[in-house]
Parts: structure tokens; sequence; C-alpha cells
């Protein structure tokens, strides 16, 4: 014999229940009609938002401060590449450690592993790397040289300058996405490129007290930094891209740092400090910690802060005024 | 070369519209013109990583063990393997790989195996040899678990690695929730399983099924969970008593006319279960992940069988047994991963025989595809007059070419 209580009661279990069944669902009738995007950095989805502004939702993959070389592959970002209509992503393999891994699982057609660049391939992919200026291609492909990023330098987003190129990359993307808002994408576009687009000048003029600056980096990744600051980057702090440096080595860097005159050193905020201060100890060259990402570092979670952030570090460092 | 003759095949057209330009215009054609030559510098090295021809890659294995047991103590070179691995996409919806095990005894086929990549409703089809998704480290290659030699639990109650000739079939709920479900259909699972041979046909009711349903959640940005279960069923299974002579037709005389090698077979009551469930904890700091970590990973089995007198294939008793393993790994600094590991294994067919095996273990990361790992391993059990013994292996390992951890390695 069922109390009428225990019958409020299990009436509202089973309410409770259908309610948490439901909640897993209902993100999904949410983000109906809008984009739905995920972006692998916070760059990208800084940039996708203020493009996409309430027509899509983006989501990201890497927060910021982890190496982009050895991001870990979480079970929550296959459901969120599962459900994504673009994926917007740097390319040229950066994100080899953790795209194509991610993407081979996610079974979404519109975006899957490319098992040829370490990128995306179907109908939703954003590579924003098309029509980059690439540095350091590698003449030889070989692991004697270190882990080598095979299509060249990919730290392209480390070069202000190249902001504008990613945007219209994504305004065009999602434009083919979703043709019917094509004008809104564009429109947003333009409204940032207006934002941006002085203050790269404005720090391109910054920039210029740091022409010919020799320094070291702890990984070879700033060649588009040096690109745009034309800071003169003489060698790396590692042994060869991704292998930790040896004492050996660090002996040969310290005394080709004091005979090149070099002093300055760039630290990406991922690596080890205790080897920079080290240096900089021996060298009596300066640290300047960046980001390799936007917000790698506190503050910087745009594109633009990131930009500014990396620039005033630099020049700081350097012993110059800051923007 | 080729980049000349290309500048100057863009050069031509160009030359020619300078002509109906006015004398103004040759410096923005010049502009133009060192814009378009940058492009083609500029433009991605055009090394395509594979070009139709599948990812190569090559692993090699090789340790040196030395065992100190109650009675003897002895040493060895191991040249553990040799792996090759092969993979491609093969057309817009399947994709492919072999896994190709050459050791000092044999050369055996690790994993060949087909699977779907764009089937609709977030369904995926495995065909062919593959490791079972049974639990977690049972799908691990040897080179991917945290220490040399595989934790007893597992090859004693999986049988190694967990391969089987089969399919699976697996779905991911289309929830914010991390929520993945498999069911498998297999001659056998476990590498070593000995109890049906691949190279025979059977009934359906002497294929092992498997079921199993794994999820995920995020503690914050740094700390998860992952949790799973897992069920592999074998409804039935052959046993021969080779002791006694045939008596295949049932007529109760055996060996009258029949085949005299076969003896008489068990049917009765012979169905197993394994069941598992598996948790992995995982703190990867956002910040500074790249010089700390630590994962804590546990799985304890359990198996139900009635079991056979090795000798004469006599059936016994029914026997539930358990085992598991548990082990931290951390990562301090760059290169060095330190851990420990427990496993305790019961015996299958006698469960109060526990057997303890205690491992540390430490790993140098020399680069992403070479390492040296050190396992002290110290292993007794509670049989009267009980055996210890303490082992110890060096493994250096390398890979050769092409090497991605998947999504299923981690
Ligand atoms: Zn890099």
């Amino acid at each position: 014999m069922i109390t009428f209580k225990e019958k409020v009661m299990k009436n509202k279990i089973f309410r409770l229940a259908l309610i948490l069944l439901l909640a897993g669902w209902a993100p999904l009738a949410q983000a109906a009609g809008k984009l739905r995007v995920v972006a692998t950095v916070p760059d990208l989805v800084d940039i996708t938002r203020r493009i996409g502004a309430d027509l899509a939702e983006v989501q990201g993959l890497a927060r910021g401060p982890e190496d982009i070389h050895q991001v870990v592959m979480k079970p929550s970002f296959v459901t969120r590449l599962n459900k994504a209509d673009a994926v917007v992503y740097l390319g040229l393999s950066v994100e080899h450690s953790f795209l194509p891994g991610l993407l081979e699982v996610a079974r979404n057609p519109k975006a899957r592993r490319n098992a040829d660049t370490f990128g995306c391939l179907g109908p939703g992919c954003i590579d924003c790397s098309e029509g980059v200026n690439v540095m350091e291609k590698p003449e030889t492909l070989s692991r004697a040289e270190g882990e080598l990023h095979p299509q060249g330098n990919p730290h392209y987003n480390l070069d202000p300058q190249e902001g504008p190129r990613m945007a219209r990359l994504i305004a065009a993307g999602l434009a083919r996405l979703d043709p019917e808002h094509a004008a809104d994408y564009e429109r947003n576009l333009k409204a940032y490129l207006s934002e941006l687009e002085p203050r790269i000048a404005e720090w391109k003029r910054l920039a210029a007290a740091l022409h010919g600056f020799k320094a070291v980096s702890f990984h070879k990744d700033v060649a588009y930094l040096g690109r745009f600051t034309g800071i003169d980057f003489v060698d790396t702090v590692e042994l060869k891209p991704g292998i930790a440096p040896t004492p050996t080595h660090l002996e040969q860097l310290v005394k080709k740092m004091k005979g090149q005159g070099v002093k300055l050193i760039v630290r990406e905020q991922q690596y080890d400090a205790k080897v920079c201060e080290w240096l900089a100890e021996k060298t009596g060259a300066g640290i300047a910690v960046i980001g390799t990402m936007a917000n790698a570092l506190p503050d910087s979670e745009t594109f633009e802060k990131f930009s500014e952030r990396n620039l005033k570090a630099l020049l700081e460092a350097a012993g110059k005024r800051g923007p | 070369m080729r980049q000349t003759l290309s500048t100057w095949l863009l050069l031509l057209p160009m030359a020619a519209a300078a002509q109906t330009e006015p004398a103004s215009g040759v410096p923005s054609l010049l502009k133009r013109l060192e814009d378009r030559v940058a492009k083609l510098e500029g433009a991605p090295a055009k090394t395509s990583l594979s070009a139709f021809n599948p990812a190569l890659g090559l692993l090699l294995d090789l340790a040196y063990t030395h065992g100190d047991g109650q009675r003897d103590s002895r040493s060895r070179f191991r040249f553990r393997t040799a792996e090759l691995n092969i993979e491609a996409p093969i057309d817009p919806f399947l994709k492919g790989w072999a896994v190709v095990n050459a050791n000092p005894d044999e050369v055996e086929v690790e994993e060949a195996a087909l699977e779907t990549t764009s089937l609709p409703y977030n369904l995926t089809v495995r065909g062919g040899r593959l490791f079972a998704a049974f639990g977690r480290m049972g799908h691990f290659h040897d080179d991917e678990i945290p220490v040399v030699d595989r934790p007893r639990s597992l090859d004693t109650f999986i049988g190694g690695e967990a391969r089987a000739d089969g399919v699976e079939l697996s779905y991911l709920f289309p929830t914010d929730l991390y929520l993945n479900a498999t069911a498998g259909l297999y001659n056998k699972v476990g590498g070593e399983n000995g109890r049906a041979d691949n190279a025979v046909s059977r009934p359906l009711d002497h294929f092992t099924y498997l079921g199993r349903l794994s999820t995920y959640l995020d503690l914050g940005d740094d700390h998860s969970v992952e949790l799973g279960a897992s069920v592999a069923w074998t409804p039935k299974r052959f046993v021969m008593d080779t002791s006694v002579p045939g008596d295949a037709d049932g007529d109760g005389f055996p060996g009258d006319g029949e085949n005299t090698s076969a003896g008489i077979e068990t049917k009765k009551n012979t169905w197993r279960t394994l069941g598992g469930v598996d948790l992995t904890y995982r703190w990867h700091p956002t910040k500074g992940g790249k010089y700390q970590g630590m994962v804590w990973g546990t799985e304890v089995f359990q198996n139900d069988e009635r079991r056979f007198a090795p000798a004469t294939k006599l059936p016994t008793d029914r026997v539930k047994a358990y085992a598991g393993y548990s082990y931290v790994w951390l990562k301090v600094g760059p290169r060095w991963r330190p851990g420990v590991m427990v496993d305790l294994s019961e015996d299958l067919d006698e469960a109060r025989k526990l057997t303890r095996t205690f491992s540390g273990f430490v790993t140098y990361d020399f680069s992403e595809f070479h390492r040296l790992r050190l396992v002290y391993s110290h292993q007794m059990n509670n049989v009267p007059g009980n055996q210890h013994a303490n082992i110890v292996s060096l493994q250096w390992t390398g890979i050769l070419g092409h090497h991605v951890h998947g999504f299923r390695d981690r």
C-alpha cells in the first residue's frame, strides 16, 4: 500500500531524475540557432568571439598557460568537438599534441582528423595559417635536429601583424558556414580591425627601440616576434627544439652570449625559470617573460592584450620604456 | 630553380600590364611583385607528411633484468621487441592500422584492424585483431604502461594485453558529459588467454561478449577523474578431459570407433565473467604542467569461472577471484617521472592464495622518443613457506619515425 506521501515523494524523485537527464541535453537546445565554434587557443577564441559576436557560441580547448606542444587531451574536449559546426585552429601542426587525437575520436563529420597535416579535414575547418608568410621551414626532417615542426615555424600568433589576417580568415570561414549572416560577420570584422590595426601601428612604432637588439629565447618559437620587433634571436636555451638544455650547451651558450653581447633572455612562461635566472646571473642579461598564447600570463586573455603585454615585457627587460 | 622560374612566370603578365600603365605605376608594380614573391617564399613547406603512404613507426625496446629469488639470482639482457606500427586512412569512410611485434621467439600480429571514420549517430565500428576496450591498461601497448613488465593482475586475469579477434561498436553520447559505451564480440579476450583457440570455429555461445561504459569529470581546470566499468562474458566453453578416452557419440562406450584422442567434454556450468572497474585521477596543472603532474590509476578485476585441473582437465569448482593494481606516477621536472605501484592478485584456482607485488619505478625522458626506465619489484605470496622475489629491470626505449599517442592510450 503506497501512501499519498510516498506517491508525492516518488513523483518528486522521478521529476528530479528527469530534470537531471534533460540538463545533460539542455546546452544542445540552448545553442540551437547559434553557430557552435571550437577554437584551439585563447587568441582564436577571442578573435572568433569578436567576429561571431552573438551569432556564435565559442568554446576553447587550450587555456593559455600550457605548453602548446603538450596540451593534454581531455574527454571533455571530445564532447565539445563532437558538436562543433566549426573548428578554428592555428595549423602548421602546432596543435599536433592534441587536435589530431581529439578529432580522431570526436566523430564529427564536419571536422575530422587530417592524417597528412596534423590538422582538420572537413567543411567546418578554419585553418588560420592560410596565407601566412611561413618562417624557418626545415631543410631536413631528421629527429637528430630535435622536435621540428615539419611545415615550418607555426608560432605566427606572436606577430601582432598576423592578427588582421587571422581575423579575415575567421570572418570568411564563419560567413561560409553561415551565409545568412555573412554581412554581420563582415561588419564585426571591420569593427574589430578598426580597433586592432591602429594599435598594431602604435606597437610597431614602440618596437623600433628593440631593433637589432640581440637575444636568446628558451624555445625556437620566436621567429615571428623577431620579425615584428627586429630583435635578433641568436640562439636558444634548449639544446634543440623540444630537447631540454644540457650543462655543456649552457656553458657554450654563456660564452656565446658574452661574446656577442646578448643582453636579453626571452623566456616563454611555460619554460623553466631557474635555468634562465642562472643564465641571467652569468651574463648580466635581462629576462623578459612572454606568453606564446593569449591568457598564458595574467591579464592577457585577448589577442590585443596578449600582444601588448609581450611587447611591454620585451621593452622593460631591454631597458626601454613600454606602452 | 623552380622558384626562379615561377617568379619569371609571374613577372611576365605583370610586366605586360605595366606597359599599359603610366610611369607612376612602376613603384606600385614593384611593391606588388615583391609581395607576391614574398608570398611564394613564405608558403608552408610542401613536405606532405605521408603523401598516401602509411605512417610508419618502429619501437625498439631493450631491457636488462636481474631476478633475485629464494634459491638463486640471475640476470639477462632482453631484446623485448621491435614493434612496427603502420597506419593510414583508407578512404573517406575507413582507416586501418597494423602493429607487428617481432621478439626473439616469434613475429606476431598484435593488431590488424579497420575502423570506420564517418558513421552517423556518433557510432564507430572497429574490426579485426585489436585491443579490446576492456578496462584501461589492458589496451595499452607495452611501451605505454608505467612499468617494464605488465602487472601480474593483468597477466593472470586478462591474459596479458586485451588482444582480441572480433568486432566492436562504440557510441559517444551526444551530451555535455563525456559518456562512451562500447559493445564487443570476439573469439576471446587476452593475448595469452589459453581458454580458447583463435584458429578453431565455435558456436555463438562460445564467443566472448563485452560491454563497457566510461565517463569523465573535470574537477576544475587542473584535476580530472575518469571512471569505467567493463564486463567480458563468455557463455560456454569446451574443455576436453584428455586423460580418459573420448565418448564423442555419447553412447556410453568411450573409444568405440570414435576419435580416441578426444576425451570427456565438459560443457555444463562453464560460463565465465571477467568484470572490471577502473578509475584514473589526473592532476595536470594548466600552469607549470610541463614540469609537474600526477596520474593515479587503479583497476580491480573479478574473475568468476569454473576451473579445471591443469593436468587432467577435469572440472573442479567455480572460483570467484579478485585482483587489481594501483599506481601513482609523478612528473617532477622536465625529464624525471617516478612512481610506485602495488599489485594484489589472487590465484584463479584458489582465491586464498594471494600474490603481492610492490614496485618502485622511475622514467627518465631524454626526449619524447627516447627514454630510460628503472623498475624495482618485490614479490611475495602467502603460501606456507612462501617465496619472495626481487626483480630489477632497466629498460631502454627508442622510437623511429612516426609515433602518435592516441586518445585511447592516455
Ligand atoms: Zn614550437
